[in-house]
């Protein structure tokens, strides 16, 4: 059994024990299951893994536990999608995700709220927000050239809107921009 | 950053990574999909922990 993780149209080899297994237009990174438990530690291990080849190809990350019998069950599993799949590595090139939580801590507005958001998604080149306890929650795909931009916005709206906390992280691979829109 | 918000920092970054790793990423057919054992706990028992980071940080902080 192996671990599906992500898909690029990079055939290069990925640093071992990952591997690429083509899959028509585009390749799958493949890699031994882990073993172990599932813990806050083996969850960061996965996700330097990603980073890492973030860092030198496009990719989307494919959702987490995604498992197979082996690489012809891989190619076979992701080989038919592959058109959708291509369209879904151009929509990501050369960006990354930022996530943005603000939380309110008394006295904030929705007119803040929807400030902070409209002015970070003016440093991106698509947004997706979402429903949670916090007053906003949103992952942004950013080009990697407007990440100083975005992370200066960030500072200059906790700035003007003490009454929200911005809490913003990533870099991410685009886990939240993978499925057609 | 002081060490206590440097804490609460990476405890943020791993409730997105957690949201991220189920909420997120290409499907791929469900019937070869694994549910890993436990993530959905681990996820619970983070979302509680980030409460508790920010509801425990004073306020008027920065």
């Amino acid at each position: 059994v192996i671990e599906l993780l992500a898909i690029t149209q990079d055939a290069g080899a990925p640093p071992p024990p990952l591997r690429v297994v083509p899959a028509g237009p585009v390749s799958v990174v493949v890699g031994p299951v882990p073993e172990g438990e599932v813990d806050a530690e083996a969850l960061w291990a996965r996700e330097a893994l990603l980073e890492d080849l973030m860092e030198e190809r496009s990719l989307l990350p494919i959702r987490f536990g995604t498992r197979v019998e082996d690489d012809a069950a891989a190619a076979e599993a992701v080989a038919p999608r592959g058109e959708e799949l291509v369209a879904a590595l151009e929509r990501v090139r050369g960006a990354v995700e930022l996530s943005v939580r603000a939380v309110d801590r008394g006295g904030a507005d929705a007119a803040a709220v929807d400030d902070v958001h409209a002015r970070l998604a003016a440093h991106a080149r698509e947004y997706a927000r979402h429903d949670g306890p916090e007053a906003l929650r949103s992952a942004y795909l950013v080009d990697r050239a407007a990440i100083d931009g975005f992370v200066a916005a960030v500072r200059e709206l906790q700035h003007e809107h003490p009454g929200l906390s911005i809490l913003c992280t990533g870099p991410w691979p685009p886990y939240s921009f993978t499925e057609p829109r | 950053m002081s060490p206590s918000s440097a804490i609460a920092a990476r405890d943020v970054a791993l409730v997105d990574l957690v949201d991220r790793l189920l909420g997120g990423g290409v499907e791929i057919a469900g019937d070869i999909t694994l549910a890993v054992a436990g993530v959905d706990l681990v996820h619970v028992s983070l979302r509680a922990l980030v409460s508790s980071v920010e509801t425990a940080r004073p306020k008027g902080e920065e």
